[in-house]
């Protein structure tokens, strides 16, 4: 049993950075923790490693309680951020690293490192110093003395991060195909959500403290727990629309807090906003706003185009209507001008509301 | 799959009470202890070779003690006396005065000439390895043993048939029949700030040029597509880019000279006649051969201490200069 | 300003340099000649500027001579001995200070031992010259060199460490722990070698200040230890000074510092820019 448990974890250095954090990954399990950058992924990560010592809660691998246990004896893997390959060294001993720790003969080790070289394919490389490879392949090696320590938790700190978008797909590839990761567990930190939502298991959003919201890409995705998440999550960034709920007469409607914008509210979302007070954040993905042609039931209003990017396989549009500006996904090839007038539908039934204090979902 | 529990949803407005009473943890990686071992050593040793001495002096500056008494163990307090018999005594602030002269055309003149080498050699010489080449031969005196260079530097300036009269004979700068009687009386100091410059130009030198070599060269690229002067590059980029690293050149400098008595104790003696006399050197001969060491302890404490403050009021004057600097 | 303007300064600047090099190695180049010369030349009223006669044989001469031998075999002992103790408990503090020991405490220790350079030697020397003179090594001996020259090397070497610690990447030593190697194992496989050229530049400035130093050996020694500094003044025929052996001798003894100088100087100028820099 290889599971990674953190019991109440707490850390902090001139502020608390996590805050009674708790989390279970699986034997086998592959988690993907995103955020912000500075909200403390890599601190979590250097936590579960040992470089950090926690001040208060328990760090347990497999059972085993290594709160109190130096890194060098925890038997956990970890990829840097910046790789951290030895400059003085090969590639070979890079890799070959943690097998020089524990002392294995020359030939156990020749025939490791061989066999992970060329899993990753860098088999040609073992000879080159670190300065004479690429970021990828850089990133590669890294992995490599990664994977030749069989450790009991495997900890990836933003390992692409810093290559370019091709290397990148290329290599969040071999990521799902490499069945060594799923021996044990695997922690995988990154601040880009397309990511995460590709690669994870579970996907666990990290905010101010600790994990926010826990669960499938699915579900984070389509339930965010908070605006935060939801804010998190997405490209472009889901349209927020703080809204002001109206009842005259018998029916329900948002009302825009800047602007003219208004929602009439039936239906399945009536019921959910039946009961509240207050003011509701209002959370429009770009994906359901599209540009109308011709007739539909959906919700439509008259806007202005402010502003167009083709981007490739989208086209993004930027429109103001009621006073409001919204982004909205369009097909790549539209031709906007700014000024022009378009026609906007909007899936209401996809919307989601956020509590405008706190920030929480209410359909949840 | 099981659910994973998480406890902050949101931030708590107030610090929570596990970092409230958080304590300095430590850790992991090694025993507290062995940081403290591994700077303990060396810094025991400081204490004893330093500390002690420091301590020691700064008590018998206080006694009354010579030759007799250090043995016997009878000293007297005396308070103030050794300072002021230091600070009344002619021989003492005869050497002060000459350890101004010395500073002042020494020190200060080695930074001024080291500074301007420097950028010379870095800004007309362009082929690299006639320059390190250059670099290395200016840099040699400051390589070579003081007590040598004094005892060669003695060697030359033998009034009568000392190399350096004749080579100014042969240059014309001196008529044929006239020798300037380098270590005599009137010239002895200016002799020893004239070797001072000659070993110590190299020091600024090497730590001018030091800085200069990592200077961006971007800032320059930009300057010479704006269409500058090689003088306004100069005045308005470089210098001020060196500010701190000239500052740096000439403290060392300063703290090195101050305490420097090889090429006095190995060309002068002092003398003639107490002419070169630096006060560092008086406290030697009065520590070590008259064995007066109650007063040498005093003269040692009253340099130490003004050279001390001097530093230290330079350091917190760069200190305010630089800051300006950085913020604009 | 003008094109030819601005050459003519040009050249004036270079003309400049160009004497100042006169200036520097006409002292050198004088040293060396009369290294060569025979005595009777030296003590001519009008000195040559370029031997008459060439006598080699003064060099062969202090090689047969025991007593200059001794005395650089001395200055080796006294200038490796005290280098080798200074890089080591620099090192050791210069470690501790980079990595584990942070906050104010660590940089006022830091600038403690920093600040001991700044003494004058004059207020060690005085007590240390009468407590070792009653110790059982007494004042004349290499213990006391040794361990005298610590005064001006040992901040130099701590300070310079815990310099280039600074800048050995943390991560690479966390890699290394990470791996499975104790912090021993990770700063001899690691650390040190990313810290080696630092080293030597610290060694080199060590060591020439202690093959160089005359004064505390002047005070305290003179028999049983004898480095050259101490010796080259003892060449005299009478009240007269040999002065072609001594220079003959004195080039010999410089060559080692210039030698090194030549072959690392871009570990030197590494170490005293970082320091300064970085100081």
């Amino acid at each position: 049993m290889a599971r990674l448990e953190l019991q109440h974890v707490c850390k902090g250095y001139d502020r608390p950075i996590l805050d009674r954090l708790s989390l279970t990954v699986e034997e086998g399990e592959f988690f993907v923790i995103v955020g912000p950058s500075g909200i403390g992924k890599t601190t979590l990560l250097r936590c579960i490693a040992g470089l950090e010592v926690v001040d208060a809660g328990r760090v347990i691998f497999g059972g085993r309680d290594v709160t109190r246990v130096p890194p060098y004896r925890r038997n956990a893997a970890m990829t840097f951020e910046s790789y951290a390959l030895y400059p003085h060294m090969t590639v070979f001993e890079n890799i070959a690293s943690p097998l020089r720790a524990r002392r294995m003969d020359e030939a156990s080790v020749r025939k490791a490192v061989l066999e992970v070289a060329r899993l990753l394919r860098i088999e040609q490389l073992l000879d080159r110093r670190p300065h004479e490879v690429s970021g990828g392949q850089k990133q590669r090696t890294a992995l490599g003395r990664t994977l030749v320590a069989k450790p009991d938790v495997y900890l990836l700190d933003e390992p692409i991060s810093h290559l370019d978008a091709k290397i990148r797909h290329e290599l969040r590839r071999q990521f799902h195909t490499l069945q060594e990761l799923r021996r044990v567990a695997t922690v995988y930190v990154t601040h880009d959500y397309a990511e995460a939502l590709s690669l994870g298991d579970r996907i666990g959003v990290m905010g101010d403290g600790g994990l926010v919201q826990v669960g499938s890409s699915r579900e984070i995705f389509e339930r965010p727990n908070s605006i935060f998440v939801a804010r998190h999550l997405g490209q472009p960034s889901i349209n927020e629309v703080p809204c002001r709920l109206s009842r005259d007469g018998g029916a329900l409607t948002l009302r825009s807090l800047e602007g003219s914008l208004s929602f009439a509210m039936n239906g399945s979302q009536r019921t959910i906003l039946e009961k509240v007070r207050g003011d509701v954040l209002v959370g429009i993905r770009p994906q359901h706003i599209h540009v109308a042609n011709g007739g539909s039931t959906r919700q439509i209003d008259n806007a202005r185009v402010e502003a167009f990017e083709a981007l490739g396989a989208t086209g993004v549009l930027i429109a103001e209507t009621g006073g409001v500006s919204l982004t909205v996904l369009t097909s790549p090839e539209e031709n906007f001008e700014p000024g022009q007038p378009v026609r906007l539908g909007f899936d209401v039934e996809q919307f989601l509301y956020f509590d405008a204090v706190h920030g929480r979902n209410l359909k949840a | 799959m099981t659910a994973a529990t998480s406890d902050a949803a949101t931030a708590p407005a107030v610090a929570p009470d596990w970092f409230a009473q958080k304590r300095r943890r430590g850790n992991l990686i090694v025993n507290p202890l062995v940081p403290w071992v591994m700077v303990g050593l060396p810094v025991a040793v400081l204490v004893a070779i330093v500390v002690y001495p420091t301590i020691w002096m700064a008590y018998h500056a206080f006694q009354d003690t010579n030759m007799m008494s250090l043995f016997s163990g009878n000293w007297t307090f005396v308070g103030w006396q050794n300072f002021a018999t230091a600070l009344t005594d002619d021989r003492f602030l005869g050497s002060v005065r000459h350890l101004v002269r010395y500073l002042l055309f020494g020190a200060c003149l080695q930074v001024l000439l080291g500074v301007a080498l420097a950028l010379i050699l870095y800004e007309c010489i362009k082929n690299n390895t006639v320059r390190v080449t250059l670099l290395i031969l200016l840099v040699l005196p400051m390589m070579l043993p003081p007590s040598i260079v004094g005892v060669l530097w003695k060697f030359l300036l033998q009034a009568d048939n000392g190399g350096f009269n004749h080579l100014l004979i042969n240059l014309q700068l001196l008529p044929a029949n006239q020798r300037i009687d380098w270590l005599g009386t009137r010239l002895s100091l200016w002799s020893i700030t004239l070797v001072d410059v000659w070993q110590w130009t190299a020091l600024p030198l090497l730590i001018v040029y030091s800085g200069r070599v990592s200077l961006p060269p971007a800032i320059y690229e930009a300057a010479r597509v704006d269409g500058a002067s090689s003088w306004l590059v100069l005045r308005r980029i470089t210098l001020p880019m060196l500010k701190e690293v000239i500052a740096i050149a000439f403290i060392i400098r300063f703290m090195d000279a101050y305490k420097f008595v090889d090429h006095v104790s190995v060309m002068t003696q002092g003398g003639p006649s107490e002419s070169s006399e630096l006060p560092v050197y008086i406290a030697f001969q009065k520590g070590i051969r008259e064995f007066q060491v109650g007063e040498a302890a005093a003269q040692a404490w009253l340099i130490f201490a003004v050279a001390a403050v001097l530093i230290t009021l330079f350091l917190k004057y760069m200190k305010r200069v630089l800051k300006a600097q950085a913020i604009a | 300003m003008s094109q030819s303007n601005y050459r003519l300064i040009k050249t004036l600047l270079l003309i400049f340099l160009g004497i100042w090099l006169v200036f520097t190695l006409f002292p050198l180049y004088f040293m060396v000649i009369t290294s060569l010369k025979p005595v009777e030349e030296i003590n001519r009223m009008i000195p040559t500027f370029w031997p008459h006669t060439l006598k080699l044989s003064n060099y062969a001469g202090i090689f047969a001579d025991p007593g200059s031998l001794k005395s650089l075999a001395d200055s080796v002992i006294v200038s490796v001995a005290n280098t080798a103790l200074s890089l080591l408990l620099g090192t050791l503090a210069g470690y501790a200070l980079a990595r584990w020991i942070r906050g104010a405490a660590g940089e006022n220790l830091a600038f403690w031992i920093l600040s001991n350079r700044m003494f004058p030697p004059v207020a060690v020397i005085i007590p240390m010259f009468f407590l070792f003179d009653s110790m059982p090594w007494g004042t004349d001996s290499y213990f006391s060199l040794i361990v005298l020259y610590l005064v001006f090397n040992l901040p130099l070497a701590t300070w310079l460490m815990m310099v280039f610690f600074r800048d050995a990447p943390r991560e690479l030593e966390e890699a290394a722990y990470l791996d499975g190697f104790t912090p021993l194992r990770a700063f001899f496989r690691v650390t040190l070698p990313l810290v080696f050229p630092g080293m030597i530049s610290v060694a080199m400035l060590c060591w020439i200040f202690a093959w160089n130093e005359y004064l505390f050996a002047n005070l305290l020694t003179g028999t049983t230890v004898k480095t050259f500094p101490v010796h080259i003044p003892t060449f005299t025929l009478g009240s007269q000074s040999l002065w072609n052996l001594i220079m003959a001798f004195s080039l010999v003894a410089m060559l080692p510092p210039v030698i090194l100088f030549v072959i690392l100087r871009r570990y030197m100028v590494r170490g005293l820019s970082l320091g300064v820099v970085k100081g």
